[in-house]
């Protein structure tokens, strides 16, 4: 008799995992129509969704969750795997990215190739993401953002006509192998200096090691995750990926696989951070005594978030073009999460988390908006965009809900997630306070750079509506409703937008789950 | 009940501004009949609150978290405001419709123009910093809309952005005031502290200002100079003053309600509100108090030349605002608002009087009208009620308040002899005052005809233009006396009920009081003897300026003396104070945009987009990565101790 118990905790990942073979096997079988390939990738994702909610503990549905509630948030050095509520909450986070990105991709043009590569190599990318939401090993770690990392290569460059896709997917490549080697070459340091790879011993043993060794091991591990993250100066790579991939891949990346890397930050990272704060040793690499990396760790990941922040927003100001305006953005987002590592409390990893979900939103929805209205052929730059918001009022709205969410306006989730993070920051004292303030100066600089976008929008005189999709063949079929935008991207459009309300009025909705998840991350270490 | 007022405001898109008209009317006669239950109880805080959201807190500082509430609170104070914004709000409201008839994109007029009433509402009632400053943003994007009205005119567009990135500045040290505030208070004061009961501040009741709490750290003096930075921004005062004569391009009701009730009030509001809830520190006041007199001063003599008779109000305003700040610099926060209630109805009557000229003639330019009292009997009389409360000649509104707020700053200068050139200035400007308004007066409406013959004839406007210049007339004649009424002291009294205040009135010293209405009447004479029945007084033309100084000359000999302070002292003196204006603040404002923009054009340049660069970059990073872990870390930790 098979022991088969260990399914159980694991089905969200294999109903991916068959989803994944399905589109592939059809694919072989000659099946490659875009609705039945994206109809499994979706519903797939569908499923792990609802059956991570139920694991989390959602009273409606927590009768079918599929981990036994004791193998939750157990404390102590476990094996290659952990399940923790902060790590079901970004499983959730993930999937939520990859269900928008796959609802909208269905209203992709339907002489495209590739559709059913497209939703397995989302839906193989996803299995890596939620394996690393998982993760208690370095190595286990590493692998499974090895495995999100080669499916969106190929994601990016699914099309394999368009040039440009080429270009970015080669460089993506590039980098992420040269990340990829930095890491595995950081965690053998670590491996060197504490003879495990278990990140909750690894922290246990925070005071153990050969200073050097380990700050060098953990150098090499900031730059390799720091490009997952796009942190300055790793970042480079991001805008012209982003930029250069097909729109809806580009809203994975930004809102999805780019989540993983901050999720990897937290697990490597946050161990010697919280560990030092409860045994309160040395923190001088050079003295005698027991050492702590802690806070090290903190001042070099305080650095890097500002500079990521600044960098990013200087660079956003300039940009003539959307997609490049809304990947730069990015980057300087990423500086704000960080913020959240940084501090290492609980409000802080909570502030991060909301903050992560929100990018999720805002920026994924974003790139969903950009890639359709490219659809009813309005051109890269912003000022292409002109006058949009009186000839397509809806679009126009909800593009402006995400702009002023990322700016941080009242009333939406942005503000709500910044207003978190930063406080939390500034309840930790200390120079963290400082964090907050150059948060706060950048989201005032940022202002500028979404504002701009609004007044474009809603303000200068429109040009002459394109006409590329005719109107009367554009009510004709399901996928050219809403004007040529396809009921999929629209309805996950939406969804974005009132979701974005919605969290924004009454934040407890999320904030709850996600403040005791934290506290319980915090209680029991990565 | 409030948020049931601005509620149905917010609703409001439909076509008619009739309809705004009556629900601003409905506003108002709520705001009032509170801010009369106010009166009629003085000292009864009415604050009803729902917790927005909770944050989580963490062991150790903040073990509860804390909390964000949305309230209303009714208090003197803001029943106060509520009359002035709901009072004022319905007269602009009414004379929109005679003065914008014209104008297309009405519904977006209304829209937009109720929406920033509501917001001026919402933030006179909020009981938190937060709600505050979130009513605060809005405030300010309304304000944006409207002085970009006409945005397909340049100018206008500009004068818009002008006002919103300058505004922005302060907004920015606002908040950041906000968070230094919050790290001092967030466990101590009331109820644990604003780390629990979510930035409430409930008027009447807080402890905020004892000095046990307040302390006089470096922190709450910058907080303290942050918040005035954020006032500044909005209420205009130097340096942040130079949006407020561009906002001229909006239209001039638009112009009125920014300058009476809305936008400049909120700043000054904020202070008051931080004077009397959080307290400032003795180096903080001494910053207020030279800020607000200086201000005081330096906006009146630029008010002393200029041409267009919207501009010349809109100095006046940064001008009597700085009175409003000094009063509340110098501790005297119900001071400074007693003014700010005078200064809406006078100042509000001034712009819609202006209004009805330029809606008759068509131009701002002084030296085209002249010889309009005959036709436009009304605005002629309106206007100068409006010039007499501005100059603060008794009984008019404004010599009540700004009495009141010298002879309460006179009241601090042997405390505090450092007030003494800031209270000068003060005095030096209720001249300058007088006579700046009435030369617009005498300009306008003196003589026997329009200097320009291309511009049509004069008329008055609608009635709907009319009936409010008599309102405010009324109000411009009578606010002031309104002290003398019990329930209004009681207003002033309640809000001055805080332990340390000092009340709003009956400081006033009668020596004092006779030395600034001489000022101010002479001020208008020599307003009179320049520009009266239509004159026009000129340096360079010698055929007018010459038979003049020789009158001068031969009836006061003191032609030297004039001629140095009253030409060239304050001209010489305009003329700096426009230089400065001109070249070293917009200079500054345009530098931080060009480094801005040339950093980023080089960080720009460095994305080449080739994978080669980029190594160079991940070797740098890398480089930089290992010098602060292995050097930088290290070094932070053993000067300053791990976090």
């Amino acid at each position: 008799m098979i022991d088969t118990s260990f399914v159980g905790p694991f089905l969200p990942e294999i109903v991916l995992l068959a989803a994944t073979l399905l589109v592939f096997l059809l694919d072989v079988l000659g099946v490659r129509r875009l609705e039945i390939a994206g109809a499994i990738g979706v519903v797939g994702v569908g499923v792990a969704f609802f059956l991570v909610a139920a694991d989390l503990g959602f009273s409606p549905i927590a009768g079918f969750a599929t981990i036994p509630s004791g193998q939750i948030n157990v404390g102590g050095p476990t094996g290659l795997y952990a399940f923790t509520s902060l790590g079901l909450v970004f499983q959730l986070i993930f999937l939520t990215a990859a269900f928008l990105v796959g609802l909208a991709s269905l209203s992709r043009p339907t002489g495209e190739r590739g559709a059913s590569i497209f939703y397995g190599l989302l839906t193989l990318a996803t299995l890596g993401m939620l394996l690393v939401a998982i993760a208690a090993d370095l190595i286990f770690l590493l692998l499974a953002i090895e495995l999100t990392s080669i499916s969106t290569y190929l994601l990016v460059a699914y099309t394999r006509k368009d040039g440009r896709s080429l270009e970015a997917a080669m460089k993506f490549y590039i980098v992420g192998a040269l990340s990829t080697t930095l890491s595995f070459f950081g965690a053998s340091l670590l491996f060197g200096a504490y003879g495990t790879t278990n990140l909750r011993a690894i922290a246990g043993m925070g005071s153990a090691g050969v200073p050097t060794l380990v700050l060098l091991g953990y150098g090499f591990l900031i730059a390799g995750l720091a490009f997952k993250v796009t942190l300055v100066p790793f970042h480079a790579w991001a805008v012209d990926v982003y930029d250069g991939a097909p729109t809806d891949v580009s809203a994975f990346l930004a809102g999805g696989t780019k989540k993983i890397g901050l999720f990897a930050f937290f697990l490597v990272f946050l161990g010697p951070i919280l560990a030092v704060k409860a045994s309160g040793a040395s923190t001088l690499p050079f003295g005698t005594g027991p050492f702590n990396v802690g806070p090290v760790l903190q001042i070099a990941l305080a650095a890097a978030a500002v500079l990521t922040m600044t960098v990013g927003n200087v660079l956003a100001l300039l940009q003539k073009e959307m997609k490049r305006m809304l990947a730069y953005s990015s980057i300087s987002q990423a500086g704000y999460m960080l913020i959240g590592v940084t501090v290492g409390t609980a409000p802080a990893i909570a502030g991060a988390t909301l903050q992560i979900f929100a990018h999720v939103l805002m920026k994924g929805g974003a790139f969903l908006v950009v890639a359709a209205v490219a659809g009813v052929g309005v051109g890269p730059l912003i000022t292409d965009w002109r006058g949009l918001g009186t000839r397509r009022p809806l679009l126009g709205v909800a593009f402006g809900l995400m702009l002023l969410s990322l700016a941080g306006v009242p009333l939406t989730i942005g503000f709500v997630s910044k207003f978190v993070l930063f406080s939390s920051a500034v309840e930790a004292q200390g120079w963290f306070v400082w964090l907050a303030v150059a948060g706060l100066l950048n989201s005032a600089l940022s202002v500028f750079y979404y504002a701009r976008v609004l007044k474009v929008m809603f303000f200068d005189v429109a040009d002459p509506m394109p006409t590329t999709v005719p109107l009367a063949a554009a009510a004709s079929s399901a996928r050219l409703a809403f004007g040529g935008i396809g009921v999929g991207r629209a309805a996950a459009i939406a969804l974005v937008a009132v979701v974005i309300v919605a969290v924004g009025i009454y934040p407890q909705l999320l904030l709850g789950p996600i403040q005791s998840a934290a506290q319980h991350f915090v209680n029991v270490g990565p | 009940m409030i948020i049931g007022v601005t509620g149905t405001r917010l609703r409001r898109f439909e076509y008619g501004g009739w309809i705004a008209v009556a629900l601003s009317g409905a506003a108002m006669v709520v705001g009032v009949l509170i801010a009369f239950g106010e009166a009629m109880s003085p000292g009864n805080y009415t604050n009803v609150q729902i917790t927005w959201f909770h944050v989580a807190g963490a062991p150790g500082t903040f073990p509860n978290g804390f909390t964000l509430v949305m309230g209303t609170l009714v208090d003197p104070i803001s029943s106060l405001m509520l009359v002035v914004v709901t009072v004022v709000g319905f007269v602009v409201m009414l004379y929109s419709i005679g003065y914008m008839h014209h104008d297309k994109g009405l519904p977006r007029y209304y829209a937009e123009l109720s929406l920033f009433l509501a917001a001026m509402n919402g933030l006179v009632i909020s009981n938190n910093l937060i709600e505050f400053f979130l009513f605060w943003e809005l405030v300010g994007l309304c304000s944006y809309f409207l002085i970009g009205f006409y945005y397909e005119k340049p100018s206008a567009a500009s004068a818009a952005k002008e006002a919103f990135l300058v505004t922005r500045i302060g907004d920015i040290m606002f908040l950041l005031g906000i968070f230094l505030y919050f790290s001092h208070y967030a466990t101590a004061g009331p109820n644990g502290g604003w780390a629990a009961n979510g930035f409430v501040f409930v008027h009447g009741t807080t402890p905020f200002l004892a000095p046990s709490i307040r302390g006089s750290s470096t922190l709450i003096t910058v907080a303290g100079i942050m918040i005035l930075g954020g006032a500044a921004g909005k209420s205009a005062q130097f340096p942040l003053h130079v949006w407020l004569p561009d906002a001229m391009e909006g239209p001039t009701t638009v112009s009125a309600l920014i300058h009476a009730a809305t936008m400049v009030a909120a700043g000054v509001y904020l202070l008051a509100v931080a004077s009397l809830f959080l307290g400032f520190t003795s180096f903080d006041s001494l910053v207020i108090v030279a800020i607000g007199g200086f201000t005081a001063f330096f906006a009146a003599t630029m008010a002393v030349v200029h041409p267009d008779i919207k501009r010349v109000i809109a100095y006046s305003t940064i001008s009597q605002l700085g009175y409003m700040v000094l009063a509340i610099g110098a501790g005297f926060a119900m001071v400074g608002l007693y003014h700010l209630f005078t200064h809406a109805f006078f100042k509000a009557l001034l712009f819609l009087a202006a209004g009805s000229v330029i809606h008759a003639l068509g131009t701002q330019d002084l030296f085209k009208m002249g010889g309009l009292k005959k036709p436009m009997k009304l605005t002629a009389a309106a206007f100068a009620i409006g010039g007499l409360a501005l100059a603060g000649i008794p009984p008019f509104a404004g010599f009540w308040s700004k009495d009141d707020v010298l002879s309460s700053v006179y009241s601090q200068l042997g405390a505090h002899p450092a007030y003494w050139p800031f209270f000068v200035m003060a005095f030096a400007a209720v001249f300058l005052t007088a006579y700046y308004i009435f030369r617009a007066w005498f300009l306008a409406f003196s003589g026997d005809r329009i200097r320009d013959p291309t511009l049509p004839a004069a008329h008055e406007g609608p009635w709907v233009m009319q009936v409010p210049l008599v309102i405010l007339s009324a109000f411009a004649v009578g606010a002031g006396l309104f002290v003398f009424l019990p329930g209004f002291q009681g207003l002033l009294l309640g809000g001055a009920g805080v332990a340390g205040i000092p009340p709003a009135y009956g400081t006033a010293d009668v020596f004092l009081s006779a030395v600034s209405v001489l000022l101010a009447a002479g001020g208008i004479g020599l307003a009179a003897l320049l520009w009266g029945n239509g004159r026009v007084f000129s340096l360079a033309d010698s055929s007018v300026a010459q038979p003049l100084r020789r009158l001068l000359l031969h009836r006061y000999y003191f032609k030297v003396g004039y001629d140095w302070i009253g030409a060239k002292g304050v001209y010489t003196v305009s003329r700096a104070a426009d230089f400065f204006d001109r070249y070293v603040i917009d200079g500054t404002v345009h530098g931080l945009e060009r480094m801005f923009g040339a950093m980023s054009d080089r960080l720009r340049r460095m994305q080449s987009g080739l994978v080669s660069d980029y190594a160079a970059y991940i070797v740098a990073g890398l480089l930089g990565l290992f010098a602060i872990l292995l050097v930088v870390a290290p070094f932070l930790i053993a000067r300053f101790g791990g976090s």
